[in-house]
């Protein structure tokens, strides 16, 4: 029961700290208090050099869906199907979700490992003695980041996939790629990208917000560097699905 | 002037520091020594309101720290150059934007004046062929010398310096307390160092305190520390495995 208590407590106090982080975050976008070349720095890095890897993701997921799909689409031939099953499914749920999976461990994880050893080598307070503030400085840049090339890489995963999807359709059960397209296009609206899209938003800030604080929070060199990179991951995974869970029903 | 009074501070049930009371003249190199975890860097780190404390206040020329905002304090920051126990660089700016990092940031200075500046610092602590190399390229007493340079290439009027010459070979951490007082003589600032290296730190302090379990337990001149008859400072200046520490 104690031990329960205790765990209890503890979520509480991570809940309350994400929440404190967030306020802090957005007090500075009044007035707007941000580094730029920080911010420049921090898109490249997160954004650019996860395009391969993100890419990869999303081919294959493409594939999946017409591996899982084909046993069905043939017994039934309902070829005209495929674009439409392939796309609602990539676009509305699995190719936000994998993408912020694969972002949250990636860049998420990269993210909480910097912040958590410039707090153990005293480069936070570094930066405070030189009348920095490390939540400007550091912080909303990578915050801003974060959400952003999440957006944009879930937009390019989705056409990548999308395109993966066709691609394995033709190979394995013969569909034309105009014909997969035409069942996109005509059986989805834009509302069914919309979502997926918003989805990502809300994935983007609680891998920004759960990275950061747990980079910020790293207490006992570098083995707790190491603890704080797993409760990153494992916290932005979990928040990632209950906020798909509850986005599903508010959304759709 | 830098007037610490009753000042306290608790990280959990452990008392880090318990009222702590000095106060250091305007232009002195105050030198703090102490066993290990005995709260001389969080004492430090509150005189540069990095910390807050439970009780009590830090004065910087009548100025309450402790009890201002962050962006107060960011202001009154500005006029403190510091070293860190881990020296704090920037892994991803080289020697040269590590030490021009403050300039850049503090200062309207142009370009130009910012490399003379950098320039200088970085051929007085001897790191002239090091400029565009990443602080993770460099050795521990490297490191050190370019958080020295960091720490004054803003001439500062507050210096604080926490353990200057760990890792460094004798020859060299007595060159690094030569420099650093010969810099707060020229500079004319009040300095507070921490140095396990107690017979060097003694060459260069003009007084001395000296921490125990979170207390002040000896605040004077040089010359008093060295004819104290404590037993907790005599054996800590002598270095002698017999006696009460």
């Amino acid at each position: 029961m104690r031990r329960v208590g205790r765990g209890i407590v503890s979520v509480s106090q991570q809940a309350g700290g994400i929440l404190v982080l967030l306020a802090k975050i957005l007090r500075r976008f009044f007035p707007p208090d941000i580094d730029y070349f920080e911010f420049k720095r921090n898109l490249h890095k997160m954004g650019n050099k996860s395009l391969f890897i993100v890419g990869l993701t999303a081919v294959f997921v493409g594939a999946i869906m017409v591996v899982q799909a084909s046993v069905y689409v043939q017994q039934f031939s309902a070829y005209a199907f495929v674009g439409w099953g392939a796309g609602f499914v990539i676009l509305r749920e699995l190719g936000p979700i994998l993408i912020a999976l694969m972002f949250s461990g990636r860049v998420g994880a990269n993210n909480t490992a910097e912040l958590g050893t410039m707090v153990v080598t005293e480069q936070i307070d570094g930066l405070r003695a030189l009348s920095i503030d490390p939540i400007s400085y550091l912080i909303v840049p990578r915050f801003l980041s974060m959400i952003l090339m999440l957006f944009a890489l879930t937009v390019y995963g989705n056409i990548i996939a999308l395109f993966g999807a066709a691609a394995f359709g033709q190979v394995m059960l013969g569909i034309e790629i105009r014909v997969f397209f035409s069942g996109v296009t005509t059986m989805l609206g834009p509302w069914d990208l919309w979502i997926g899209l918003i989805k990502s938003l809300a994935f983007g800030l609680i891998i920004a917000l759960s990275s950061c604080y747990y980079g910020l929070a790293v207490r006992g060199g570098a083995p707790g560097v190491g603890r704080a990179v797993n409760s990153s991951v494992v916290a932005s995974a979990v928040g990632i699905f209950v906020a798909d869970y509850f986005l599903t029903f508010l959304v759709d | 002037m830098i007037r610490v009074t009753a000042l306290s501070k608790r990280f959990g049930r452990k008392p880090a520091l318990d009222d702590v009371s000095v106060e250091l003249p305007q232009g002195a190199l105050w030198g703090l020594i102490g066993p290990g975890a005995s709260g001389k860097t969080v004492l430090i780190k509150h005189v540069a309101g990095l910390l807050t404390p439970d009780r009590g206040k830090v004065e910087i020329e009548g100025q309450n720290i402790s009890a201002m905002g962050e962006v107060s304090r960011q202001r009154l920051r500005s006029r403190f150059g510091m070293l860190f126990q881990q020296n704090a660089l920037f892994d991803s700016l080289t020697v040269a934007e590590n030490v021009a990092f403050p300039l850049r940031r503090l200062t309207s200075l142009g370009e130009r004046e910012i490399g003379e500046r950098v320039d200088e610092r970085l051929a007085r602590v001897g790191l002239t062929d090091f400029r565009d190399r990443y602080p993770n390229a460099l050795s521990g007493g490297q490191r050190k010398r370019v958080g020295i340079a960091r720490a004054t290439v803003t001439r500062s009027e507050y210096v604080i310096f926490d353990e200057p010459t760990a890792g460094l070979d004798p020859v060299t951490s007595q060159k690094i307390f030569d420099l650093l007082h010969a810099e707060q003589r020229a500079m004319k600032s009040t300095a507070l160092m921490i140095s396990s290296d107690v017979a060097g730190l003694m060459t260069v302090v003009d007084r001395v305190g000296m921490m125990l379990r979170g207390k002040l337990v000896f605040e004077g001149t040089r010359e008093e520390a060295l004819a104290s008859r404590d037993p907790y400072v005599r054996q800590f200046l002598r270095g002698d495995t017999e006696g009460p520490l």
